[in-house]
């Protein structure tokens, strides 16, 4: 692609996310979805080959739809109702279609299906701007009109999402579907707490984007597609081993790193709330997720595996992609805690 | 004009049945496009007969290229048409589920409830009130204006990227 179209088409990518969330009119809500989904097919065909064209074929396809949703959803109300405002009530139909719009747009559980299959189509790079740029403006979406979606429906899918997140993501073999899994399981929680206090919504959409941004800039430097190449992360550099499996153990929430913060907040919220059981599920559920997360941490960090003797000094030539910008989202996502009371705004 | 508004609804229905159970692009096509002139005249009875004019000429020219595209790709000499058997089926199945869910969930509240025939409308005259819209988008949407036009380029470049030619296009393969 030439330099030129790739800027108008990524500026656009960045301007229809803005307008989405400063948008106060559905219509408004709506172009700057359709310039952001517009914007991003070129980019997952960026490879011509026939996957990446089929990716950006279904991309196109399940984005389309919900942005029709939502147009008819607004549309319907402001028929009703006689306001385009995103924050007034909507009427019971168009409620219900602004909810299957969003969880499309995001991939939630009964609508994840298109995302693991068009990461898997796009490059690396892409991969990672669908799962982090490309789901804020739906997030924005969903916290200005919580207050008129239904809550059952959120934390049924949030619990719905976390679940097939886990299980979806057991037996993959390639990173990026390993990574739209573990996006699926943390849109289930960030959807269930949608619904009860909106502000912890925001700060795990947040911690979410940092840990990811760090996983998916480690796969990058360390060109890593497969469980398989990131055995020879080591050869590599070293110390991105390291990085890998903090900021890994940190995207599965243990502990003493960021990622523990929002399953914390989320948790005692919701036990304070009286849904025990819920929240015990999807307690249950996140293991699975630490389940792959533990295995991409064995064979990245945990163990040496055999390799010929050139590729034991790798590590002495200058690495050809940049690794500047994985520093500030990796001491983010591995050191957070105990920022926890100034970061919950 | 309710018999009018009833034969639009009745064309719209019906072409988009004939769409949905026709394996053949001919009468598919032909579907879409009564369909299509069926649901501007249905915009036109809402009260927004220049958003209907606009829709429908762009509509009808983009509806054109999918027609002689699908038509010259096809090439399909015995085409299966409604008096088939497979076709005819569906066709009569898709029209009994919309009017029995229409006479199930129907009534007053949930499809008729949307003022299909309001004040505007009169015998066959209709209040041309969204023009008014159109001066807006010069005075204070500009903004929008902008935005539109924009999205409009973009679409041009992506589909010029899309599409890009001989190494690079991703219709490279076939």
């Amino acid at each position: 692609m030439s330099p030129t179209i790739y800027m108008i088409i990524l500026s656009t990518l960045a301007t229809g996310t803005i307008i989405t969330m400063t948008s106060y009119h559905w219509l408004m809500a709506w172009v700057g979805l359709e310039l952001n989904t517009l914007a991003i097919i070129p980019i997952i065909s960026t490879m011509h080959h026939p996957r990446s064209t089929e990716a950006a074929t279904k991309y196109f396809l399940t984005q389309a739809a919900a942005s029709a949703l939502i147009l008819f959803s607004s549309m319907t109300n402001a028929w009703n109702t006689g306001s385009w405002d995103i924050t007034q009530p909507l009427t019971s139909p168009s409620h219900i279609l602004l909810t299957m719009a969003l969880a499309m747009k995001l991939g939630l559980a009964p609508l994840h299906f298109w995302l693991p299959e068009v990461i898997q189509g796009s490059t690396m790079t892409t991969a990672f701007i669908i799962t982090t740029w490309q789901k804020i403006a739906p997030m924005s979406l969903i916290f200005l009109t919580m207050n008129n979606l239904s809550t059952s429906v959120f934390l049924l899918m949030g619990l719905l999402s976390s679940l097939v997140g886990g299980w979806g993501g057991l037996n993959q073999t390639q990173t990026r579907k390993i990574m739209a899994y573990s996006s699926i399981a943390h849109l289930g929680w960030m959807a269930t707490i949608s619904s009860i206090m909106t502000n912890i919504l925001i700060m795990n959409l947040l911690i979410y984007l940092i840990m990811t941004t760090s996983v998916f800039l480690s796969l990058i430097i360390s060109k890593s597609k497969t469980i398989q190449d990131t055995t020879s992360t080591w050869t590599l550099s070293p110390t991105l081993t390291i990085i890998m499996l903090l900021s890994l153990l940190s995207l599965g929430g243990l502990p003493p790193l960021t990622g523990f913060i929002p399953k914390w907040l989320i948790m005692e919220e919701l036990i304070l709330q009286n849904f025990n059981l819920l929240i015990s599920m999807m307690a249950m559920s996140s293991l699975l997720s630490l389940y792959f997360y533990l295995r991409l941490t064995y064979t990245t960090a945990l163990t040496l595996s055999p390799n010929t003797t050139q590729t034991k000094f790798k590590w002495r030539f200058y690495p050809n992609t940049s690794t500047m910008f994985i520093i500030t989202p990796a001491t983010i996502s591995i050191f957070l805690l105990p920022m926890t009371p100034l970061i919950l705004l | 004009m309710v018999y009018f508004i009833f034969i639009t609804f009745f064309c719209l229905v019906g072409g988009l049945a004939v769409v949905a159970c026709n394996p053949s692009p001919y009468f598919g096509a032909a579907g879409l496009v009564l369909s299509s002139v069926a649901a501007c005249t249905v915009v036109v009875e809402f009260g927004g007969s220049f958003v209907s004019l606009i829709l429908f000429l762009i509509y009808l020219g983009g509806m054109l290229v999918v027609f002689a595209y699908s038509v010259a790709l096809a090439s399909d000499p015995f085409p299966e048409g409604i008096w088939d058997m497979s076709v005819g089926a569906y066709f009569t199945g898709y029209l009994v589920f919309l009017v029995g869910f229409l006479a199930v969930f129907g009534g007053d509240s949930f499809f008729y409830n949307f003022g299909v025939i309001g004040s505007e409308a009169s015998g066959f005259n209709v209040v041309r009130g969204d023009f008014e819209g159109v001066s807006l988008l010069y005075g204070l949407g500009g903004a929008g204006l902008v935005i539109c036009g924009w999205g409009l380029l973009l679409t041009l470049f992506v589909v010029l990227e899309l599409t890009r030619g001989m190494s690079r296009g991703g219709l490279r393969v076939i």
